[in-house]
């Protein structure tokens, strides 16, 4: 579905990301992991076209993404989220998965929206409150919403387990589950919880310093001692 | 339904002021003057409210809008009320030089703005065979009168009604739709906007050429009430001014705010400020200004809108209680 090769960002004269190359299976759910500045969030940014690219290529289902605008890709197919949410501030929460809806989805069914409103338990009084006026869960359910609604065949999801009770995450696991299982969605989602990883993903990708330097299943890659050593730290000590 | 009667409330206000000052010709053109700016503080407000972004250099798609109507219907012999749209049209094009600094935000882009205005203004000075260069265009045609047996002053008040009416319903409309909402949603952020399927550039870009378009009509329709324009009085920077601290006053983020408060201040300054401080009675009005950013930031039309509220809950208050 997703083939990345060689994709490296720049900024300046920080390399954010050096060659990295791999691909995403249909209707799977992969975790990326590494330290903070790894580059995580700069690939999904790179994905969604919100960063350019200094070499290298994105295909997504065969065709290339590499030159299109962000909203091209979005119609392609390609969704994501953001680790801070960014609920469009000035609108309702209905407002906000019908824009997205409208131009990412190309379709304007009230039906819909309110299936997903309901599938994201938003459905009671919350689909007329300000976005701002959400929970810090609701936010989250409502960023995961934005997304559904532009129809993606792949969800990119950026730390939504950051800040949550156990419940909660709870919640959003099942939810990711659901995605991959009932909506046949392909995931890949940004965690720094190794538990939560280990339990959601068949495959996890290890980033550090911008180059990928693992890739596999979550028992091989967190026992890989350079992932040992970059993503926990520990290890290093024995180096 | 709320649109259409709004439309009604304006066109009748609009007709009770023709009424009463029908013979009154220096009232009358203190309304079209005052509508002028309501028409060029709308178009601001387009851009400003839905687009997001504050122009300081409006006065490059009025001056270009009076000069291209006044040489198409000077020069050309193009007919006056064909001139005036197609003006429109010639400001809506000056804006696509503009469409880069899109690319810019908040101060950055208003100043961009200003440095544009200011290059129209002088290529207007230097191309004096087609601009009569500083000395201007005199004899421009005006519009034409005698519809009806009405008179010229009712003539071009019934249009700048018009005009200002159509753009108000143009801008309700444009507010309403998914782009009004994906506008609205820019403001906080194009990234999060973008990646939802918006696309951004192309409705920023629509938002500019749609606000130059209108300001250009307004700017030709002045230029034929007028009667002459000169560099300097045609790109002014009264005319990137006074529509924003109109808008500002009224109250940009709603459709009729725009419209009030350059019907309110302008009136004010001619009728009220001029006769009680005819040296600098502008004073008065930065004055006024100045207390209505400090005490309702959010203009006037919601001061008016609140009282409304609060006597109908005043009024259910007390049918309960009887």
């Amino acid at each position: 579905m997703l083939q990345l090769e060689d994709v490296s960002v720049s900024f300046g004269g920080i390399h954010a990301l050096s060659n990295v190359t791999f691909g995403v299976e249909d209707a799977s759910i992969v975790g990326l992991v590494g330290p903070n500045g790894a580059g995580k969030t700069t690939l999904f940014d790179a994905i969604s076209g919100l960063v350019r690219l200094t070499k290298g290529e994105i295909r997504f289902n065969g065709r290339s993404l590499t030159n299109l605008a962000p909203h091209h890709r979005v119609r392609a197919g390609v969704g994501r989220s953001f680790q801070v949410p960014r609920p469009l501030r000035e609108l309702t929460v209905r407002e906000n998965l019908m824009v997205a809806q409208h131009f990412g989805g190309g379709s304007d069914d009230e039906a819909t929206i309110d299936k997903l409103l309901v599938f994201l338990e938003l459905n009671n009084r919350q689909h007329a409150m300000a976005a701002t006026d959400l929970s810090l869960t609701q936010r989250k359910m409502l960023e995961i919403g934005k997304a559904l609604a532009t129809r993606p065949k792949l969800l990119m999801l950026d730390e939504v387990f950051a800040g949550l009770e156990t419940a909660g995450k709870r919640s959003f696991s099942d939810l990711i589950l659901r995605l991959a299982q009932e909506w046949k969605l392909s995931v890949v989602m940004i965690e720094h919880d190794i538990e939560t990883i280990s339990r959601l993903c068949q495959r996890v990708i290890v980033l550090d310093f911008g180059r990928l330097i693992a890739d596999g299943t979550p028992e091989t890659v967190f026992e890989d001692p350079a992932v040992v050593r970059s993503y926990t730290g520990a290890g290093t000590e024995d180096a | 339904m709320k649109t259409l009667l709004g439309v009604l409330c304006a066109v009748l206000a609009a007709a009770s002021v023709a009424a009463i000052f029908h013979t009154n010709g220096y009232i009358l053109g203190l309304f079209v003057a005052a509508l002028t700016i309501a028409g060029v503080a709308l178009a601001w407000a387009l851009l400003g409210n839905l687009g997001g972004m504050i122009s300081l250099g409006h006065a490059a798609f009025f001056g270009v809008g009076g000069y291209a109507s006044a040489i198409l219907a000077k020069s050309a012999g193009w007919p006056v009320l064909l001139a005036i749209p197609s003006a429109g049209v010639v400001a809506a094009m000056a804006s696509l030089v503009m469409l880069p600094i899109l690319r810019l935000r908040g101060a950055y882009f208003a100043l961009a703005v200003l440095a544009y205005a200011e290059v129209f203004r002088i290529l207007a000075t230097e191309a004096s065979g087609l601009t009569g260069g500083a000395a201007g265009l005199l004899s421009i045609p005006r519009i034409p009168s005698g519809v009806f047996g009405l008179s010229d002053g009712i003539v071009a008040y019934s249009l700048v009604v018009g005009l200002v009416v159509l753009l108000a319903v143009c801008y309700d409309r444009v507010r309403r739709s998914y782009s009004g909402l994906a506008l609205r949603a820019m403001q906080d952020s194009e990234a999060a906007t973008s990646v939802l399927g918006v696309p951004v550039f192309r409705l920023k870009a629509t938002m500019l050429l749609l606000s130059a378009f209108a300001t250009g009509v307004f700017g030709a329709f002045n230029a034929h009430v007028i009667g002459f324009l000169q560099p300097d009085y045609a790109f002014s920077g009264d005319w990137s001014i006074l529509p924003m601290v109109a808008a500002i006053f009224g109250g940009y983020r709603t459709v009729t705010g725009p419209i009030v408060g350059a019907i309110a201040i302008y009136l004010l300054d001619q009728l009220v400020f001029k006769n009680l401080v005819p040296q600098g009675h502008q004073i008065v009005l930065g004055i006024l200004l100045c207390a209505m950013i400090l005490f309702s930031p959010r203009g006037l039309v919601p001061i008016i809108t609140r009282g409304r509220s609060a006597v109908s809950k005043d009024k259910d208050a007390r049918h309960v209680a009887a």
